[in-house]
Parts: structure tokens; C-alpha cells; sequence
């Protein structure tokens, strides 16, 4: 089974909240003195991939999506051993937009050779849409499945069992297929020994601009904009709590017992 | 005339969820001067009377097969029911279904998408979206520049608009999805439903979470506390003190040694704290406390509390929350 | 008698030779550097064995013993020589004295220990002991060779009629108790028989020896000499990670030869394990198991050798879970605290070899507790352990107005503020306090702040060597490039690594931990300490600062500034302390209630009746201050940093001194 995972790199969505500042020309997080990370959804992706792999033969792909940094990504992946790596080097467009990233990335597996099975991540822990996985089944033309968090090989394709909000699915999928990959305690990350953290960083890993996997990035600016964020704003949070108030007990805990309600009705 | 349509998708239960859901996409049609058209592909007759007291018109889809939701063919039957009513802006509900198809869709019918939306603003140029990103630490505002724009709500968040006095006009529209020629539609099947009670929810995943601490002084309370989080619908948590007096299972604890845990809302009671323990619920959105001391590390970092002793709080917290909840379903 | 000289050095030098075979299985290590200084260690640990009397009775038998066959061996060789080889040495006063009374006094010292011994083997039983018949044999084997020594005696003077056999009261007494019995005659036949008997008791044990725990006598004095000078607590040796095959120790051939020397030299005194504060709170752990259990594989590793007549056994050895002493949650429960190594007469290394084959699960198996790797995790990708802090690392420096230290002109020190005292709520205050301190005596210092990085401690004693490795590159090349001269930090941790660690890493600055910076302040007289408290104070000393780093009494000289009263010691303090629990990455891991390191010592603390622990590290003020919650609700035992204490003995504070949020 050819596999491929899309990883994203993000910032690292633990900053402490007094850290965390925006950039208003660029309408994105600052990232300061913090990290680029794994998404951790694309974590559990790969995680949910190499699982695949160990129980039947063939071969993953990492595939990422981002600025030059984003190397550190797919080295990780490489880490974890999977077989090939490419990255596609963004030059600057807004990291929203779900459907430039869906247009690089189906450019590039076009480009590639044929894939059973595509995993993503959820939802990134930056803009956090959920969307990509979609949109690029769209564009590849294949069937797609979302909140997946086991996939185990069957006669002519796969089984998959996703979360909903009741419980969950399973759903016997032909390949190839998209998925898109939420956590649970089947698929918590692995870690990588470290001689294969050494060795990853010898491995090959393939650059590819835009131009090479045959697109040019107005036309991606302009997939990506689609979409666009037109404001973003940290709230200033006060450090405070806001105790509740009334003259009676009664009163008090009405209104707590408001805002508890208030916050679960929009669950 | 561009429609403003809503969708109800197989397989979702009338709630919360659907009046929100038929509540904004009646606001946004009106702020647009548009018509709203409800898609149902619900068996429900609830939802389908729901939506003909909610909108301008109804399209009721209907397959050959019963209505079960399956993926590629829900997708399909959208689509089509959707194309053919001049969309402008497509709102979907926050379940599971409408999550995975709005990109879909929105791709499909030549337009946009936006997920997680908590307001909308329709009486511009441009249809803008609020939403919360970057895990919750802030706000953005986006704009969709390409229509129709598809867009899932937390529909729970929405406020219902009232019924009409008269019920819109029901049509039925049959989609024949066996031999539609389109491969794809066999490619997934669901072929099994798990149900599964709140109770295998696990902590790190839960939406709400209620947590006792020492301040609890043993293992009785937590019974209360339990009841709490049933009404509304939280998972129980315990401090590491509460799990070490052997109160409750070493399972519930949360904290740096123990779960970190990520709700939307994680309610402390009797906790006092600790820097272990706020490390593990650094990732919930909102905090609120009681507490006997107002002077607790817990109130520094939660959104609200509450200054009493727990004795005093839990059962009218408690019966005034089922209260609320009877009030809103009525 | 020479031919049987033969046969036994034939034995004895087999099993040495036996031993030393084995030891070369293991890696090369430098240990014969400083021949002097090693010298006068051999010196002080093991000829007056200094580390013995820490037990008092076992330092009392064993001296007892040590010296009685010191002096009966010495008199044997004298004896030899006058004979043998006719030198007449054995005349006059020294014959008198020494030779003869002496000698005679000794004997039974040295019996008398052997009771002793006995006493404790057979009756008082302490559970630190190991309780083998081969314990049990050598025992009675000594006894009978020293009876029968002063039965020789006896029978000589009885049978020569010694003119001088009241300088050898013993054998006199057995001398005359004899002739009350048999004659003479039949005392010289006794004595020729006894003779031939003792002889071939003292050659059989010394053939003996090697193969059994007397092999001590041969390799604790090689032990000590080869020990770690550098860090006598015990120090981690750094991988070159070009070149290892194995990251960690996973089989018994990939320690050092000075590790498997080290297994070879246990007297399974079990003074280790008695120290050792998991053991001591009910944990699987046991230090002096650790090395028993490694001591059966290098033998089976060395049996295996012979068989294959290879230099490489066949990896067959795995040691990670092949007993119950060294399964992973066994080493898992390791603070690195070091008491085990300070605690050892003979020198081993125990934890550093915890740490080698934690090294092997963290690195070449990826297999750790999940907490542990949060913690790693977040030092890789954050820079801190401290996974779910709500905390930057600038919070505690609010309002302080404290710079960069690169915007500080002719800078003093870099206060190097570390994850514990930046990123744990509990800990602001003491680092706010020390920040003001210094502020007050006109201190030139800035921080790093946000640029501030893990120094990779936890990293390193959890096993990621790799990680620590990272995290010490960069951060000597961070310090060097802002041209760093002096570091204080108020974390014993980062300071040992900075002080003790970093230096093989190519670091050039020096270190200081607060309380040496803060005391130096106070010498100058650059700061005035005007108040006294009434407080009650006790002090733990962190392990890396007390023991690993000899640092004991410089903050109690602090701590007596600010108090009118004497401090209130607990009976473990010092160089003995016993740890926090929170050290070797252990603060990350959840421990069973019942069974808590921070808890006992929190009991200690309070059992001196103080109301305030005074501690001079991060970790240990939230391990206390956790503890001493769990053992009563609203306890008004305060848990203090020493800077806090200081800051508390300034006159004038500034009246604007803010609430600590």
C-alpha cells in the first residue's frame, strides 16, 4: 500500500497566552520567541500511517507545504522512517486559505506516483478549519472520510473507524481514499530513537518550488484567497477572575450557574 | 434570485444545533434580502416541520435508499439540491456530516468554505465570518471572496429565531443514487454505528469537564459533583490530592503527572491550585472556579469563580441548571 | 610449605587473572591520570576507610578485622624474612612489643571484630546485609585461622619454654592452659600438626579469595585508586554520538572496564541501598541490587567469553529487565540523587549506571514513561520541561526592570534564572527576591529572558543524552557569544551542569549558585542584612548543591544572618542529605501516594519542629512545599528559598514591594 501523509508545521499552539502577540501587518500570530512545531493532528496522521505500514507492505511519503523551516517536519518524519519526503517551499503566502494548500499539495501528488491512501491531520492547531482534507479530495477526485482514528488493511481496501458525535463508525473504504485524522489513544504519536533522529538528517528530501510541480504562486495566492482574514485580534485577557456578584447567595450562584450554561449550550 | 440555504443532514437529531442552525440562516438571508431555503435530507419530521416554520422554502431530498448518510452520495444530493437553487451562502451545523462535507461542497459548487464560524456578518459586500483560531487566543475575521461561500456553524452558539406564522412549501426532490454512473458513491460505505455513552468519553477529549479537589474533604462529594457533570454533560476530574486520599480513581486525575486535558470548559471545585495541576488544564478555554479562599491560585487563572464553600453551591448550581436546560428545550 | 606456596598463587592468580579478563570486556576510560592525588584517596578510603564509619558498628568490626590481619600479615612476612632468608630482624625491643605483644593484642582485635560481625549476621540483622553462606563461611574460616594461630603460638612457647612468653599474653595463657593437660612432647607434635593445618587454611583462603567477596581486598583499593576524581558524587560521561555503536547500556560489555571493576568491587555492605531515598519510601529500586545483578551477568558474560574465545560475548546479556533490580520502573524511580555513590566504602558508581541504561531505553528504544516524555518534548520544543505552563519566562521579572544582558554595560554576572524558577508559579517569588537582592547591592547583571534555555539537566538524567548534548551546544555557544564571564543561578541543577558538566562541552565561564554569590555579596559588604527573624528555620540541602557539589556551608552562614536563633538540623543534612525526590527528571513522574520521596522529607523537615525549610533550589521548594500539603492541610510550615529569607532581612524594603502574583 503507497501511503502519503500531509504534514503542516505551526506555531507552537502551547505559547503561554501572555507570549502570544500578532503581527497586524501580516494578520498572523508573531512568532517570537516560540517555536514551529508538528501539528499535532498530523502527528496522530503519520502515527496512524506507519501503524498501516507495520501491518502491511509498502511505502509512505511525507509530504509538506510551508517555508523553509518546515524542513524540520518532514525531518522528524524521516525520523519515524518514512520513505520519502518532499517539500513544497512557500514563498510567502498566507498560511490560511485551505485551498491554496489543497492546490499545492494535489499539484504535487500529481506528480508523484499513484497513492492508495492520503492522511492529514483534523484541523491545524493555528487557524484550525479543518478544511484541507476536503478540498483536496475534491481536487484529486477521490472519496474522502473525516475524523478518522484507525485504519486496518481489508480484502480490496481499507476499514476505518472515525469519531462522530455519538460514538463512532466504521466504514469499509476502496482505495484510493482521503482521510482526515483525529487523535485518540490508538494513535498517540511515537517517538523517534535517536539514532534515527541522527540519521534523518542524512536522508534525502526532496524542494520543490512552485514552479516545479507546475503551478506559479499567483495562481496559488489567488486559490488561497478565496478566503482571506481581514482582521485578527488577541483579546486582552485579564489575569483577573471575574468573581461573581449579588447581594445573596441565591443571586451568585444564578449568575454563575448562567455563565456555566451559557458556555455548554454552545458546546 | 441567489437563495440563502441551510442544510440539515442525514442521521442529526433535532436540538440546540438545528434551531441555531435555521436561526442564522433565516437572519443572514434577511440581512442579504434574500430568500432562505432549507435542505433537508432528514428523515425526521420534526426537522422537517421545524424547517418549514423557519424558512421561505423547503427542499426535502430524498433517495431511493433510506435515508442513511453515507458521504459521497449525501455530498452528491447536496450538491445537486443545492446547485439548483442559485446559491449565495450555504450553512451547515456543527455535527460530524456537516463537517465533512462543507469543503466539499464548497469546492463543488464553484465557491468558498469557512468552518467553526461564531457570527456572521451579512450586510456588507462580503460575506465575513467570525471565528476563533490559534487555539483560542484570538480572533479572526474572514471574508469570503469567492461565492457561494459554505460555511459550518457552531450552531449551538446561535440564537433560534421565532416560527412563522405560516409553514413554507414542502418540495420533494428524488435522487436516484444506484446507477448514477458516479463510482465514488460505493467507495465508502459506512457499515456500523458505535453509540457510545458519555461515560467513554476519555478526559483529554471531553468538552466539559467538572473537578473536585482536597477542598472536598472525601470521597461523598464527588457523588454530588457527579450529578453536576451529568446535567450538563461533563466528564469528572479529580487534583491530585483528591486522587491520592483515594477519593476518587487515579484515572480522573488532571494535572502535569496526571491528564492534560483541553475542554471548553473545565469548572474547579475545591481546588486550590497547585502549579502541577494548572499545568494540566493550561489548554481549557475557560475556567471557573469555587473556592472557600478567594485568595487561591485557581482564581488567577480562571475566567470566573465563585467565593463560597462548595457545601453551599453544588446542589442549587446543580438544580438551577437543570432549570436552564428544561427553559431552553421547551 | 613452598610447594604448596605454588599451587595456591597458581588459584589466587587465576581467579585475579579471571577478573581482570572480564573487566576488559568493558569500553575504555581514562582512570590512571593524577597518580598522587589518587594515591592519597586509596589513602584516606582505603586504608582508613573513611566511608565505613558512617555505619559505626560496621566501622568498628571492620577496622577491628582490616587491621588485625594487617598486623598478623605483617608479623607472618617478618617471620618469613628471619627464617627464610636469615635476616635477623626479629630481636630486642621490636621483637618485644611488637612482634610479640602486639601482634598477640591485635589477634584478637581482630577476633573480637569477627564476633562482632558474627553478632550482627546471626542477630541484629540489619535488612541492608546481604545473607549468603559464603558470608557466613569466610567468617568461620577467619575465626578458625586466628584460633588456630594462637594455638601455634601457645604450643611453641609450651613446647620451647620461651623465656619471653609473657610479651605474648594470649599464647601465654594458651601456653600454660596446655601444659596443665599434656607434656611437652606431645604439645611439639600438635604444634608441627596445627601448623601444617593452619598454613593450609590461610593458603586455601587465599586461593579462595578471589572468588568470593574478599575479592575486595584486591580490587577496592583498585577501585578507589581508579576512581572519579572530578566528581567523587559520582559524574555522567558524554557520548560521542559519531561514534557509539550504542547509546546506552543495554548488555553488560558496553559499560566502561571501570564499570564492571566497580561490580566486582561490592562488599554487598549495602550501605547504598540503606541511603538511597527511594528504597528508604518502600521502592522497587535498590542500588546495591542493581550491582549484584549486573555482577551475575559480567560472570555469565565472562563465562560466555571463554566459550566462544571471542573479545565480543554474543549480545546475549541483555540486562534491562532480566531481574526484578533492574527493571525499568525500577530505574525509573532513580533521582540521581547520588547518595548511593557517597554512601559506597568502596567507590562504585551506582546511579551514573542507572542513568546508562536509562540512556539505552530513552535513546535506542524510545521507551519511557509518557510524563517523562512530555518533559522532553517540551525541553526539545520549548526549551523547558515544564510541559502546560501558563508562564513566560519574563512573568517573574515584572516591574523589576531587570535588562538584557547584552543592554548591560560592563556587566558583573548573568543571572541565569532556569525553567524552575522562571515557569513554576511557586517559584517567582524567590526569584524575584534574588533579582532584588542583587538589584540592592548594586549588582551590574542582566538576564537572558525570553532567549533563556533549558541547560538540558532533566534531559540528561532521564537518558536523552542526545538532548542534553543539543541543548548544551547551544547554549555554550549562546553564552559565549554574548562573552559571559560569571553565571549565577539560583537552580543547584543548572549549576552543577553549567559548573561540572558544560566544561566538557568547551564552556569557559564560571558558575556560581546563588547562595555563593549572595554570600560573597554579604562579605564585601555590598549588602547589609539588618533584620532578625524569629523563625525557626531548618535547611535541606539540595543534592546538587550539598552532595554533588560540596556546598553546605555557605548557605547555612546565609541562613544564621537572619535568624537570632541556631538552625534546626535534620539528621540527614549535609553531604548526607536526603533528597527532595525531585531530582533526575523525577519531578515529572507521578508517584503512588504512598510512596513519595518529597513526602518523607517533608516529615523530616517538620520533625524538627521548624517552622520554615529553608531550600536553596526550585525543585526542591515545590517538592517541599507539595509534601508538606500532603501531610496536613494548612500546615504553617512555609517552605522558603534562601534569597527569600535574605530579601525578608532588609530594613527598607521598598514599601512599593508588590504583591507576587
Amino acid at each position: 500500500m503507497n501511503l502519503l501523509v500531509c504534514l503542516k508545521q505551526i506555531l507552537d499552539p502551547e505559547v503561554p497566552i501572555r507570549d502570544f502577540r500578532i503581527d497586524a501587518e501580516k494578520l498572523e500570530a508573531e512568532q517570537g520567541s516560540a517555536n514551529l512545531v508538528t501539528n499535532i493532528f498530523c502527528e496522530n496522521a503519520l502515527e496512524t500511517a506507519l501503524q498501516l505500514r507495520d501491518r502491511c507492505d509498502g511505502e509512505i511519503t511525507a509530504l509538506c507545504f510551508g517555508p523553509e523551516p518546515a524542513e524540520e517536519v518532514l525531518r522528524k518524519a524521516l525520523a519515524l522512517k518514512v520513505d520519502h519526503a518532499y517539500l513544497v517551499e512557500n514563498p510567502g503566502i498566507s498560511q490560511y486559505g485551505s485551498s491554496g494548500a489543497a492546490m499545492v499539495l494535489a499539484a504535487a501528488i500529481e506528480k508523484l506516483p499513484e497513492f492508495d491512501l492520503i492522511v492529514l491531520g483534523r484541523e491545524a492547531g493555528d487557524w484550525g478549519e479543518g478544511q484541507t482534507a476536503g478540498l483536496l479530495a475534491e481536487r484529486l477526485g477521490m472519496p474522502s472520510v473525516s475524523f478518522v482514528d484507525q485504519i486496518e488493511p481489508i480484502e480490496g481496501g481499507v476499514r476505518l473507524r472515525r469519531q462522530t458525535d455519538f460514538g463512532s463508525e466504521q466504514l469499509t473504504a476502496q482505495l484510493p481514499i482521503v482521510a482526515s485524522i483525529t487523535n485518540s489513544d490508538t494513535n498517540l504519536p511515537r517517538i523517534p530513537k535517536t539514532r534515527d533522529i541522527m540519521l534523518a538528517h542524512r536522508k534525502p528530501l526532496t524542494t520543490w518550488s512552485l514552479e516545479e510541480i507546475g503551478l506559479d504562486e499567483q495562481s496559488v495566492r489567488a486559490a488561497a484567497s478565496a478566503t482571506e482574514v481581514i482582521s485578527l485580534n488577541a483579546p486582552e485577557k485579564t489575569a483577573a477572575c471575574e468573581f461573581v456578584a449579588g447581594d445573596s447567595s441565591d443571586e451568585r450562584i444564578n449568575d454563575f450557574a448562567e455563565r456555566v450554561f451559557k458556555i455548554i449550550e454552545s458546546l | 434570485m441567489p437563495n440563502v440555504i441551510s442544510c440539515l443532514l442525514p442521521g442529526v437529531d433535532f436540538d440546540r444545533a438545528v434551531e441555531g442552525l435555521l436561526g442564522e440562516a433565516d437572519r443572514v438571508a434577511k440581512q442579504l434580502g434574500l430568500r432562505h431555503v432549507a435542505v433537508t435530507c432528514s428523515s425526521s419530521d420534526v426537522i422537517q416541520q421545524y424547517a418549514a416554520s423557519h424558512s421561505d422554502r423547503v427542499v426535502s431530498v430524498q433517495s431511493h435508499d433510506d435515508l442513511d448518510y453515507q458521504p459521497e452520495s449525501c455530498l452528491a444530493m447536496l450538491d445537486a439540491a443545492c446547485a439548483a437553487l442559485e446559491p449565495r451562502v450555504v450553512l451547515l451545523g456543527q455535527d460530524t456530516y456537516s463537517q465533512e462535507l462543507a469543503p466539499r461542497l464548497g469546492y463543488r459548487l464553484g465557491g468558498s468554505s469557512i468552518g467553526d464560524a461564531q457570527q456572521i456578518d451579512a450586510d456588507g459586500d462580503r460575506i465575513r465570518v467570525h471565528r476563533s483560531v490559534y487555539g483560542g487566543k484570538a480572533t479572526a475575521v474572514v471574508q469570503a471572496n469567492v461565492e457561494p461561500v459554505v460555511i459550518w456553524l457552531r450552531a449551538r452558539a446561535f440564537s433560534p429565531e421565532p416560527e412563522r406564522p405560516n409553514a413554507a412549501p414542502v418540495e420533494t426532490e428524488h435522487f436516484d443514487l444506484d446507477g448514477s454512473g458516479n463510482a465514488n458513491f460505493q467507495a465508502t460505505q459506512i457499515v456500523q454505528r458505535q453509540h457510545e455513552s458519555a461515560a467513554g468519553v476519555r478526559l483529554e477529549d471531553a468538552q466539559a469537564i467538572v473537578s473536585g479537589g482536597r477542598g472536598l474533604g472525601g470521597p461523598e462529594p464527588f457523588d454530588e459533583l457527579r450529578k453536576l457533570a451529568a446535567v450538563i454533560g461533563a466528564e469528572l476530574g479529580a487534583s491530585r490530592a483528591a486522587c491520592d486520599s483515594g477519593w476518587v480513581a487515579p484515572g480522573l486525575q488532571v494535572g502535569q503527572t496526571g491528564k492534560k486535558v483541553a475542554p471548553e470548559l473545565y469548572l474547579a471545585v475545591g481546588i486550590s491550585g497547585a502549579s502541577q495541576h494548572l499545568m494540566g488544564i493550561a489548554d481549557a478555554k475557560v475556567v471557573a472556579a469555587i473556592n472557600t479562599d478567594a485568595e487561591a491560585p485557581i482564581f488567577r487563572h480562571c475566567q470566573f469563580g465563585l467565593v463560597d464553600d462548595y457545601r453551599n453551591v453544588i446542589g442549587p448550581l446543580t438544580e438551577r441548571l437543570v432549570d436552564l436546560k428544561s427553559t431552553s428545550n421547551e | 610449605m613452598y610447594l604448596l606456596l605454588i599451587p595456591t598463587v597458581a588459584v589466587f592468580g587465576y581467579g585475579i587473572f579471571r577478573r581482570l579478563r572480564q573487566w576488559r570486556i568493558g569500553r575504555p576510560v581514562s582512570r590512571f591520570d593524577r597518580p598522587v592525588q589518587r594515591m592519597i584517596r586509596v589513602l584516606r578510603l582505603g586504608l582508613l576507610q573513611t566511608t565505613i564509619w558512617r555505619d559505626p558498628i560496621a566501622g568498628i568490626w571492620h577496622a577491628m578485622l582490616f587491621w588485625g590481619f594487617v598486623t598478623l600479615t605483617v608479623a607472618t612476612t617478618i617471620v618469613l624474612i628471619h627464617h627464610d632468608f636469615n635476616i635477623r630482624i626479629m630481636q630486642g625491643r621490636f621483637y618485644l612489643y611488637f612482634q610479640s605483644l602486639f601482634v598477640d593484642i591485635l589477634g584478637v582485635v581482630a577476633m573480637i571484630g569477627i564476633t562482632i560481625a558474627g553478632i550482627r549476621r546471626w542477630c541484629t540483622r540489619p535488612i541492608r546485609l546481604v545473607y549468603s553462606d559464603e558470608a557466613t563461611w569466610i567468617l568461620i574460616l577467619l575465626l578458625v585461622i586466628l584460633a588456630s594461630g594462637y594455638l601455634l603460638e601457645g604450643w611453641r612457647i609450651a613446647a620451647t619454654d620461651d623465656p619471653w612468653a609473657a610479651w605474648s599474653p594470649v599464647g601465654n595463657g594458651v601456653a600454660v592452659a596446655s601444659l596443665a593437660v599434656l607434656d611437652r612432647e606431645s604439645l611439639r607434635v600438635a604444634h608441627v600438626i596445627t601448623w601444617w593445618g593452619h598454613m593450609a587454611l590461610v593458603f586455601g583462603l587465599i586461593a579462595w579469595a578471589p572468588y568470593t567477596k574478599l575479592l575486595h581486598i584486591v580490587t577496592a583499593p583498585l577501585n578507589i585508586l581508579t576512581s572519579n576524581l572530578d566528581a567523587p558524587a559520582g559524574s555522567l560521561e558524554p557520548i560521542d554520538f559519531e561514534t557509539a555503536e550504542t547509546f546506552g547500556v543495554s548488555s553488560i560489555e558496553q559499560f566502561t572496564w571501570k564499570g564492571l571493576l566497580d561490580l566486582d568491587s561490592c562488599t554487598e555492605c549495602g550501605q547504598c541501598t540503606a541511603m538511597c531515598p527511594a528504597n528508604a519510601i518502600g521502592k522497587q529500586l535498590s542500588p546495591r541490587d542493581i550491582i549484584l545483578s549486573l555482577q551475575q551477568h559480567l560472570s555469565a558474560a565472562s563465562r560466555q567469553t571463554e566459550k566462544v574465545n571471542g573479545d565480543q560475548p554474543d549480545g546475549s546479556f541483555s540486562v534491562i529487565g532480566s531481574s526484578s533490580s533492574l527493571a525499568p520502573e525500577a530505574l525509573w524511580q532513580c533521582t540521581t540523587c547520588a547518595a548511593c555513590v557517597h554512601a559506597c566504602p568502596v567507590a562504585i558508581e551506582q546511579y551514573p549506571k542507572i542513568v546508562d541504561m536509562r540512556r539505552y531505553l530513552a535513546m535506542e528504544q524510545a521507551d519511557l514513561p509518557d510524563t517523562l516524555q512530555d518533559a522532553l518534548t517540551s525541553m526539545e520544543q520549548r526549551g523547558h520541561p515544564f510541559r502546560g505552563t501558563q508562564l513566560s519566562r519574563m512573568d517573574w521579572a515584572d516591574k523589576l526592570g531587570i535588562p538584557h544582558i547584552k543592554d548591560v554595560d560592563n556587566a558583573e554576572v548573568l543571572l541565569w534564572v532556569g525553567c524552575g524558577g522562571a515557569l513554576v508559579e511557586r517559584n517567582l517569588r524567590s526569584t524575584r527576591a534574588l533579582a532584588k537582592l542583587l538589584q540592592r547591592a548594586g549588582v551590574r547583571f542582566g538576564i537572558l529572558g525570553r532567549e533563556e534555555s533549558c541547560t538540558g539537566d532533566p534531559a540528561r538524567r532521564i537518558g536523552n543524552e542526545f538532548l542534553f548534548d543539543t541543548l548544551a551546544r547551544q547554549n555554550i555557544e549562546q553564552l559565549h557569544s554574548l562573552g559571559i564571564k560569571t553565571v549565577v543561578t539560583p537552580c543547584p541543577h543548572c549549576f552543577n551542569t553549567f559548573a561540572n558538566e558544560y566544561p566538557e562541552f568547551g564552556a569557559q565561564w564560571e558558575t556560581l549558585h546563588h547562595t555563593t554569590y549572595l554570600a560573597k555579596l554579604i562579605g564585601e559588604n555590598r549588602l547589609q542584612l539588618d533584620l532578625q527573624s524569629a523563625r525557626q528555620i531548618t535547611m535541606h540541602d539540595p543534592c546538587y548543591l550539598g552532595r554533588h557539589n560540596g556546598i553546605t556551608e555557605e548557605p547555612r552562614d546565609l541562613l544564621r544572618h537572619t535568624i537570632d536563633s541556631d538552625l534546626l538540623e535534620m539528621k540527614l543534612n549535609g553531604p548526607e542529605s536526603f533528597c527532595c525526590g525531585g531530582g533526575g527528571g523525577m519531578s515529572f513522574i507521578d508517584e503512588p501516594s504512598d510512596q513519595r520521596v518529597n513526602v518523607e522529607r517533608a516529615q523530616q523537615a517538620v520533625a524538627t519542629g521548624a517552622d520554615t525549610v529553608a531550600v536553596g533550589c526550585p525543585f526542591c521548594a515545590t517538592m517541599l512545599e507539595d509534601g508538606i500539603g500532603s501531610l496536613a492541610h494548612d500546615s504553617p510550615v512555609e517552605v522558603k528559598d534562601i534569597a527569600e529569607l535574605l530579601w525578608e532581612a532588609i530594613d527598607d524594603q521598598p514599601t512599593t514591594s508588590e504583591t507576587n502574583t
